[in-house]
């Protein structure tokens, strides 16, 4: 069991997660564009969902939502389910292409992205938040898409490394692929 | 490229069904969930820390390269304001001393006796939707949970979650915020108006030359002080240079029953007169945070005209309450927008928060429990 932890992305997604997570909180709550916050995290599940499908995708985005609901003290599992979303859309759309180029990869990480800020204050109405859907949504989403959208060229080479994913792995999926994760 | 599957399909909906089970032990409270948060926090204490020292410099590029114009504004609006404070900072410290006396007398509670602890801001919501800030004080200060928190400008939100050395702040402009204040009567308009004053034994012909007075009704609420801060001036006071500057003067002070007294008297053609600010209680409702860039406003008011007209400039404070979870007399902010709904459901007036809110460095957590748990 060890050895398939040791072996496995786990142990590359966590640390990578814990540098992202620390980058969330401290130069990205500073570098606002036109006062929304831009969502590394959300952007990296996914270019994971890109990068490996959306299985991986939503592995990566739960394993990094309840480490963001563990250090932001949101509810555990609230960041979760929309992070896994983002994932599993930004992996469901590059069914879309086999071998996605760098711009086609950018426009999956943006759409999965906005789909995890959309789930967000959906998830809140979920939880009995009262009005959780800030009037200002319509400008965060396509905020946070485009900001993801620009940041994949640096996460889904990332994705990539912390999947373990070797470049013919990029094209066709490895086989019984379902159970690596 | 991964292809769609069954099995993949079955991964991602036991993930989600994952989350919604520790929604749902959260949610409940576990303490097993609260530990590990502590813990997880210990571990990221020092990567952030870390992470923090190697971005400044990029943090600090990008605020010098967007925040200079709001730099200057706010610097040339903050000198004018330490000028008018300046200028009324002895009354209004008389004025809250003996205000506080009077309270001690009548055996009132007073805010300025309530302990206090002194927090630093070591971070921000990481999200868009929650104004959550995060201190360094945590159970091990006292710190519970619902707990006023305030700076010296006024209240900036409630304590709503506790760790051992740190804490999460909610701020009043949280869509989730709620609280109950009381509307003051306050300046209305804050420009300076401008009236006319006889100063005694003169005559018409001797008024002509004698100068007008510029009289401005101070907003300083003597209830209003901090807890454990020092007396704060917030009004206004105009001083209006006599024509010819060696003329000696006439002051006139004011008690806080509004009755003036002579304080100096000499011959004079000028006279300065100060009124102290009339804090009636005009209404009470309940503030509502709205989100991010959207001004807090008060709900649930009556707006009976007959009592008292609710107007833009008018103070808002804690209305306190045995169940409430901030004592009163927390200054808030003044009304900054009114507006008029159809049938009873009264106005709703936008409040502009004394604190700015997007730069805290160091708040106060009032050490204050509700009437009611401390009477149990």
């Amino acid at each position: 069991m060890l050895a398939a932890f040791v072996q496995g992305p786990l142990v590359r997604i966590i640390p990578v997660g814990m540098v992202l997570l620390a980058l969330q909180r401290t130069i990205f709550v500073e570098l606002q564009v036109n006062g929304v916050i831009l969502q590394v995290m959300v952007a990296f599940a996914a270019a994971a969902g890109a990068a490996g499908g959306s299985e991986r995708g939503a592995v990566v985005g739960f394993v990094l939502g309840v480490m963001y609901d563990l250090a932001e003290g949101t509810p555990l599992g609230s960041s979760a389910v929309a992070f896994t979303v983002a994932g599993a859309v930004g992996g469901l759309l590059a069914l879309f292409a086999a071998d996605p180029q760098w711009w086609l990869a950018m426009i999956f990480t943006g759409l999965g992205a906005a789909a995890g800020e959309l789930m967000t204050p959906v998830v809140r109405l979920f939880i009995g938040e009262s009005d959780p859907f800030d009037p200002r949504l319509r400008e965060i989403v396509p905020i946070v898409a485009v900001g993801a959208a620009l940041m994949s060229p640096l996460l889904v080479p990332l994705a990539r490394w912390c999947l373990r994913m070797k470049k013919a792995e990029w094209k066709v999926p490895p086989a019984g692929e379902g159970s690596t994760v | 490229m991964a292809i769609y599957s069954v099995g993949r399909r079955r991964v991602i909906i036991a993930l989600l069904l994952t989350s919604a089970l520790l929604l749902t032990l959260d949610l409940r409270g576990n303490p097993l969930i609260d530990r590990a948060r502590d813990g997880f926090s210990e571990v990221m204490d020092p990567i952030e820390a870390a992470t923090g020292v190697v971005t400044t410099p990029i943090v600090r590029t990008w605020r010098a390269v967007n925040d200079i114009d709001d730099l200057e504004r706010e610097n040339a609006e903050l000198r004018d304001q330490l000028d008018r404070m300046v200028g009324t900072q002895a009354s209004a410290e008389s004025s809250i001393i003996e205000a506080q006396e009077l309270r001690a007398l009548f055996n009132l509670p007073s805010l300025s006796g309530i302990d206090t602890e002194v927090a630093k801001v070591i971070g921000r919501a990481a999200n868009n939707l929650d104004q959550v800030i995060e201190i360094d004080k945590g159970s091990t200060s006292s710190i519970a949970i619902g707990m006023p928190v305030v700076n010296q400008a006024g209240l900036i939100g409630r304590v709503t979650k506790v760790n051992r050395t740190t804490s999460l702040v909610m701020l009043i402009t949280d869509s989730r915020y709620r609280v109950a204040v009381k509307v003051l009567a306050g300046e209305g308009d804050p420009s300076p108006t401008t009236v006319a004053t006889t100063p005694s034994g003169l005559t018409d012909d001797e008024l002509g030359d004698a100068a007008t007075t510029t009289t401005s009704a101070p907003s300083v609420n003597p209830d209003t002080t901090l807890p454990g801060s020092s007396p704060f001036p917030g009004g206004t006071t105009t001083t209006t240079l006599p024509p010819d500057e060696s003329a000696p003067t006439t002051t006139v002070a004011a008690d806080d029953s509004g009755e003036t007294a002579a304080v100096t008297t000499t011959t004079t053609t000028t006279t300065t007169t100060t009124i102290p600010g009339s804090a009636v209680e005009k209404e009470f409702g309940a503030l509502e945070g709205r989100g991010r860039g959207f001004p807090p406003q008060v709900r649930f008011l009556q707006d009976n005209p007959t009592i008292a007209v609710l107007e833009v400039g008018d103070l808002v404070e804690t209305a306190g309450g045995s169940e409430s979870l901030a004592p009163p007399g927390i200054p808030i902010g003044r009304v900054a927008n009114r507006a008029d709904r159809s049938g009873s459901g009264g106005p709703l007036l936008d409040v502009d928060p004394h604190a700015d809110l997007s730069q805290l460095g160091f708040v106060r957590v009032v050490l204050y429990k509700p009437l009611s748990e401390v009477e149990q």
